[in-house]
């Protein structure tokens, strides 16, 4: 166990290796997914015009993930190769593509797109079943909470937790990039925990907390007082507005069960 | 030892300017060879607070760009021989100051002055950046208004990170909370934000309350630090701080917030 105090590294961004030709380092970037639901045909295409016509400046520069779950059609790679060029003429940037088979991960490949890992909503329980364009304004929605690609740490270092014992500031974020963050002072609004592992404050917690970042879904999340903004378990988040007041302002822990999100009161 | 002070608060508008000017006449007051340095390059205000606008020759930039040398530049006031002004350029831009030019500036002060309190501009950039970045202590201007409390902890994120004091691994700069511009009956209607909500949220100690005064306004025009109107209770409250910020165990006194009793509103309104 390492315990580390905020400064110097405060922002996250670690410690840099001087007088090397390269540095490697673990990222988190934003990106949009687009749930494609059947083909990439004309009714896909209007359904995601209007839907830019709602919110123009939401796809400027957004890095775009197709997400492949419910598109079995799309195997060729002449089909990324044609959706890519599809979406460009409209001005969007796919990077990748997620849940998809095997052959679709190859296919995708070949069209010089990434395949990249899990990272789904928080199951929202809904009546009914919800139409094509309200599905896709709800995985468009928000910034996703996503594993950052990371650049592998060091195979000896198996774990480290990092504890912090000053308050989290607004802005400030920490990134505990091998194990578990435990913080005993209060995480403010604006504030950002990220962990591989498990997440503890003994304290309120009003910024963000992530855990299980790389996919991890056994991950954690204990609190003294939950008031966050958002929190995420390996992908899957709730923000405060989707919160149970139940649950709020309580001593807490979140977790996943079956892919849902859930909060229960520590006793 | 010199104890150099820095008065920021992220946000614009809650009252660092007056802070820096009241309590540096209030450490003056007390016998402390105090210097007040303004940092808001090209929004020069401090020297009108200070009633010395007229006087500005040479200035900050000046002397840190070697065009005069210091003694020029610092401004004496007239009031108290303790205490004096570095006033700033108002044409030039926040990228006049450097932070070698900065740090050379504060050592010499630190020869002459017991208090150097340095005045930051708003934001977190450059100017506020090397505002904070010598200080030994911090003390955070807080209104009670949630944007004003998130920027100031956002401030003293900064101040424990990206300081002097934090890159020798001293733990960064201790900050005091400076709550001003409270009115608590705006508070009682439940439209300001409570001490206690702010105390919980940015645990740092309190420094003092300034209350909601229009002796602060009339001082900042007249160009006197308001800690001289020794009848407003701005002016009480500010002195209140001068003495715990120099160590002194002064009890946080709600009487400077209440309202006026009978007799002074019944002066009040035949005056």
């Amino acid at each position: 166990m390492q315990v580390r105090s905020l400064n110097p590294e405060v922002d996250g961004s670690p410690v840099s290796v001087a007088d090397r030709p390269l540095q490697v380092r673990g990222r988190s970037f934003t990106a949009v997914v687009l749930k494609l639901n059947g083909a990439a045909d004309a009714g896909f295409y209007g359904a995601l015009e209007s839907l830019m016509r709602q919110a123009p400046h939401f796809f400027v520069n957004a890095p775009l993930v197709i997400d492949l779950a419910e598109a079995p059609g799309l195997t060729e790679k002449a089909d990324f190769v044609k959706l890519v060029r599809d979406m460009r003429a409209r001005r969007l940037s796919v990077i990748g593509v997620q849940n998809g088979t095997a052959d679709q991960d190859i296919a995708a490949f070949g069209a010089g797109l990434v395949c990249l890992q899990g990272g789904r909503d928080a199951q929202v329980p809904r009546g009914g079943q919800p139409s094509k364009a309200e599905d896709a304004a709800e995985e468009t929605r928000g910034p996703k909470a996503r594993a950052p690609e990371p650049a592998q740490p060091e195979p000896e270092a198996a774990s480290a937790t990092i504890v912090v014992t000053e308050p989290v500031r607004s802005g400030q974020r920490i990134f505990a990039d091998r194990g578990d963050l435990i913080v005993m002072a209060p995480v403010s609004s604006g504030a950002e925990l990220i962990a591989h592992g498990n997440i503890h404050v003994y304290g309120p917690l009003r910024g963000r907390a992530l855990a299980g970042v790389n996919g991890d879904k056994t991950a954690r999340i204990f609190v003294q007082s939950l008031e966050a903004e958002l929190v995420a378990i390996a992908g899957l988040y709730q923000t405060s507005d989707d919160l149970d007041p139940s649950v709020r302002r309580g001593r807490v822990q979140a977790f996943l069960r079956d892919d849902t999100l859930c909060f229960e009161p520590l006793k | 030892m010199a104890k150099i002070i820095v008065v920021t608060s992220g946000k614009g508008g809650v009252g660092k300017t007056t802070s820096t000017a009241a309590i540096g006449a209030g450490l003056a007051m007390r016998g402390k060879k105090t210097v007040v340095i303004d940092f808001d390059v090209g929004l020069r205000n401090l020297d009108m607070i200070m009633g010395c606008e007229r006087r500005v020759v040479f200035d900050f930039i000046n002397v840190i760009q070697g065009d005069a040398k210091l003694k020029q530049a610092l401004i004496t006031d007239r009031r108290l021989e303790n205490l004096a002004v570095l006033p700033t350029s108002q044409t030039r831009d926040k990228d006049a100051l450097t932070q070698e030019g900065v740090g050379k500036v504060l050592d010499e002060l630190r020869k002459d002055f017991d208090y150097i309190i340095c005045d930051s501009p708003a934001g977190i950039e450059r100017g506020a950046h090397l505002a904070m970045y010598y200080a030994d202590e911090a003390v955070v201007v807080t209104n009670p208004e949630v944007s004003s409390v998130r920027d100031s902890d956002r401030v003293l994120g900064l101040l424990a990170s990206k300081t002097r004091r934090a890159e020798k691994g001293d733990g960064g700069v201790p900050a005091h909370l400076l709550l001003s511009r409270y009115d608590p009956a705006r508070v009682a209607r439940g439209e300001m934000m409570k001490m206690e909500d702010i105390l919980e949220i940015l645990s740092i100690p309190l420094l003092g309350i300034i209350p909601e005064s229009p002796a602060v306004l009339k001082a900042s025009n007249l160009g006197t630090p308001v800690t001289f109107d020794t009848k407003s209770n701005a002016g009480r409250a500010y002195e209140d701080a001068v003495s715990r910020l120099i160590g002194e165990q002064v009890e946080m006194k709600m009487q400077a917030l209440e309202k006026p009793g009978l007799f002074s509103r019944l002066l009040r309104r035949t005056a």
